[in-house]
């Protein structure tokens, strides 16, 4: 019987690297260690170990101070200690906060083990990116059987009870009753038989053009020879069925009578629930209740692109299109109504729809500039109106109202294009954080609609100004330096600072916030106009302000964030719940903390070298 | 008795070691023991746990055997052992329920005098660490009596004696179950373990015995800390 040390190795198989381990490895892993017991205020490595050591927690707490006494991180359960082993990291004073049990594997132990196990080497060697890029494969929804329309049934379509009427029923009657319902096709049932369906077509083409009186009863102009499908039929069947027939709607039939009726358009949406298909319905929409309908469908969207492994930016890209959509729509609406502008115009998308980062739970950000014709007077009221109905209207969609007020309907951000530079001068000058706020989100402006031209100019002269003016930049920097990232995570709690825990954590300003105001103050130092987070870092890496590798480890960490926010939303989504930007830890696996933690570090150590670099500026 | 306890556990080891016969028992009896006055924090110790048949000596059996070694303030988990030995006697129903060891399996397992031998073999010139150390020291000497025929001396700390100390020293009262060994490892924030076997209680008791040490104040002589128990085969 072997029950050697099982305690130990069933510890070692729940924590990284370890988990990595084949099993044979990991058995005899446990015969290499030993182990210590650290009473609560006793130094962290003990004193009187003579060799070094990797450390792993089995029970309690230990923290490690940087030598100017700041927090650097707390190891708890799980947690390893490699620095004794490993040439990188900074020098520490550590202490056990709890009493604790720790496992010690000599450093010379450990380089034997990784010569000859790969997983093992892999762990350690992996620069931050790498390592995170892998954590993000993780994220990914398992190669989940993805359904089709060859493999779901035509019931899963039938939502609802088919409209029905009596084929005894006058034309008029007939389009009453589809207008109130809001379908597109009628069934006629003649004593519980279907007898005949009359569809939109059937009512321009044989009525309307026909020059069919619309008293006449519907039974003449209807379709009498109706094909069906029963409900257990493949989806993909009835899609081949319409197209053979050329017809758009096949009845629902099974022994107990008619189930429902199938529509060409409910099986292209699930299949195309994709921004292609959104778009559509969102430029068809007439009215603000369509748009409204149309925006309902981005959580769904938002589910169904992560189940098929759309990366966090390629959902940025898409949520943010189908938001421009709706913008524009939301605008030529209202022109209907307020008629055509008497300047012209830019609409502009700042934040992270200007970046194309948007995900479903994004507030609005936009603005107006206007040509330098405008007159207050004369053109004001139209603006000012435009604005409004259009901020409602993106309200009205779940975009909700920016709680900074950056939008188009507050006279502050709508604007002739001189007002701009002038406004833009004035915060240089004011030289507070504010004003380096406010170029931050002026700098994330992309056009929606109207005369991008008008935008151009703007970013040319701000891109300008800033990396010329390295006091500017280090307002930015100070600005940026607000949102850091979270220490780590002690049990199942963030560790936000010293002695500071929270319960949950907000992935965007403490991971994509962080990361996106890092890029933009690289992007700008360098002069390079691009607008995305990730655009930006490729941009600026490899420039003297940022070397490749830290662009690339800040990518990596970006796209972990994103990935883990995606999830999470997605898991809201289907729980019913609004998502949001807050992760708690206990929904997170060791391994997933101990990534998260590594992105975090990122974060901190560049928020670092840029406040090194910026700090001479900021003290004069 | 109290004449022996004066000279001391090395005088009796040096006297039995003159009549022991050849074999294990000499062997480990050759060793000298750590001296009294070392620190305990330098001392070499083997955190030994035994699982049994029953609870006496004289009738019942060893079934499995753990040993784990303790180098000052570091468990040596390179030395943890585990033996399963093969018995005379069928085991009882409740022993196999409460050790999780089964006929099947003590029928694989090696013979008392192999197991025995290999554990003095690791014991020489260590101090035995257990909880309630006379089960340990009692079925060790009984079967040292019957295979080599002689005596043996084995220095040891109990941990549940160190306990009971310590509540005596702060006038406590103890609480029932408190001098458990899992709810004073629990008293010392160790973690819990599930299994249930002769190697997890020994190095369960180790585990125990250095938090105490960490618990008491200062470098502490080993003598402060020997059981008294370690002289019942000897006397």
């Amino acid at each position: 019987m072997d029950v050697e040390l099982v305690e130990v190795r069933d510890f070692l198989a729940e924590y990284p690297p370890f988990s990595t381990l084949d099993a044979n490895l990991l058995n005899a892993l446990p015969k290499m260690l030993s182990v210590r017991y650290l009473r609560r205020g006793s130094r962290f490595p003990p004193a009187d170990e003579t060799q070094p050591c990797l450390y792993l927690v089995r029970k309690g707490a230990v923290e490690r101070r940087s030598s100017a006494g700041a927090l650097l991180d707390t190891l708890c359960e799980g947690d390893l200690c490699a620095v004794d082993c490993l040439a990188e990291g900074e020098s520490s004073i550590g202490t056990a906060i709890e009493d604790t049990l720790v496992y010690l594997l000599p450093c010379a132990t450990l380089r034997a083990l990784r010569r000859e196990h790969a997983t093992l080497d892999e762990y350690f060697v992996r620069s931050a990116a790498e390592r995170l890029r892998l954590g993000r494969g993780a994220l990914e929804p398992a190669s989940q059987v993805r359904s089709s329309l060859l493999t779901l049934a035509v019931g899963a379509f039938v939502e609802r009870q088919p409209v029905c009427g009596a084929p005894s029923l006058s034309i008029r009657q007939a389009a009453e009753i589809m207008t109130a319902e809001r379908v597109s096709a009628l069934l006629l049932v003649d004593a519980g038989k279907l007898c005949g369906i009359v569809t939109d077509r059937d009512l321009r083409a044989r009525c309307l053009a026909a020059g069919v009186d619309s008293a006449t009863p519907i039974a003449r102009i209807m379709s009498s020879d109706v094909a069906s499908i029963g409900p257990e039929s493949a989806a993909f069947e009835a899609l081949m069925l319409m197209t053979h027939k050329g017809i758009h709607h096949l009845p629902v039939v099974d022994a107990a009578g008619l189930r429902g009726l199938l529509s060409s358009t409910d099986l292209m949406r699930w299949q195309s629930a994709n921004t292609v298909y959104l778009a559509g319905l969102v430029r068809k929409s007439e009215a603000l209740g369509d748009l409204v309908r149309a925006s309902a469908e981005l959580p769904e969207l938002q589910v169904r692109m992560q189940a098929n492994g759309a990366t966090p930016s390629q959902l940025g890209q898409a949520v943010s299109s189908v938001n421009d959509a709706i913008t524009i729509r939301l605008i030529e609406i209202t022109q209907w109504q307020l008629g055509p502008a008497p300047v012209p115009f830019a609409w502009v998308a700042c934040g992270s729809q200007g970046r194309h980062e948007q995900s479903v739970h994004s507030d609005q950000d936009n603005a107006l500039i206007l040509d330098d014709r405008f007159v207050e007077q004369q053109h004001g009221a139209y603006f000012a109106a435009l604005a409004q109905h259009v901020n409602d209207g993106l309200n009205a969609c779940g975009y909700r109202y920016c709680p900074g007020k950056v939008m188009a309907s507050n006279a502050a951000w709508r604007k002739p294009q001189s007002g701009w530079i002038q406004a833009f001068r004035g915060w240089i000058r004011q030289a507070d954080t504010m004003a380096a706020m406010l170029a931050a989100n002026f700098l994330d402006m992309r056009t929606v609609f109207g005369e991008a031209a008008l935008l151009t100019p703007l970013h040319a002269a701000i891109n300008a100004y800033c990396s010329r003016h390295d006091a500017f930049l280090a307002r930015m920097v100070a600005n940026t330096l607000k949102n850091k990232p979270p220490l780590g995570f002690f049990r199942n709690f963030t560790l936000i600072a010293d002695g500071d825990h929270a319960d949950a954590f907000d992935i965007k300003r403490g991971g994509l916030i962080p990361i996106t105001d890092l890029a933009r103050i690289h992007a700008l130092a360098g002069g390079h106009a691009e607008i995305g987070t990730l655009a930006r870092l490729r941009a600026a890496g490899g420039s003297p302000g940022l070397a490749a590798a830290s662009a690339q480890e800040l990518e990596e960490a970006f796209e972990y964030f994103g990935s883990l926010r995606l999830r999470h939303q997605v898991e809201q989504i289907r729980g019913g719940s609004t998502p949001d930007n807050f992760i708690s830890p206990r929904s997170l696996t060791a391994l997933e903390k101990n990534y998260l933690k590594q992105a975090f570090k990122v974060v901190g150590r560049m928020q670092d070298v840029l406040a090194q670099r910026y700090a001479a500026h900021r003290s004069q | 008795m109290i004449f022996e306890r004066f000279l001391g556990a090395d005088f009796r080891r040096r006297r039995l070691l003159a009549k022991a016969p050849a074999g294990p028992l000499r062997d480990y009896l050759a060793t000298p023991f750590p001296a009294k006055e070392s620190a305990s924090g330098e001392v070499a110790y083997l955190a030994l746990d035994l699982e049994t048949t029953g609870g006496d000596p004289e009738h019942d059996e060893i079934v499995s055997f753990g040993w784990v070694a303790v180098n000052g303030k570091r468990i040596d988990l390179a030395t943890a052992q585990h033996r399963v030995v093969r018995l005379r006697a069928a085991i009882s129903p409740t022993s196999a329920v409460i050790h999780h060891i089964t006929d099947d399996e003590a029928d694989r397992g090696c013979r008392l005098e192999q197991a025995l031998a290999e554990l003095l073999q690791a014991l020489a010139g260590r101090v035995l660490i257990a909880h309630r150390v006379e089960t340990e020291l009692d079925f060790v000497g009984r079967a040292c009596e019957r295979l080599y025929g002689g005596r043996i001396v084995i220095p040891a700390v109990d941990t549940l004696q160190i306990a009971i100390r310590k509540q005596q020293r702060r006038q406590q009262i103890p609480r029932r179950g408190s001098l458990r060994l899992h709810a004073l490892r629990e008293k010392y924030g160790l973690p819990r373990y599930r299994a249930h076997n002769a190697l997890s209680d020994a190095l369960s008791a180790a585990e125990l015995f250095l938090a105490q040490q960490a618990d008491a104040p200062g470098a502490t002589p080993l003598k402060s800390w020997l059981s008294p128990s370690a002289s019942r085969f000897a006397a």
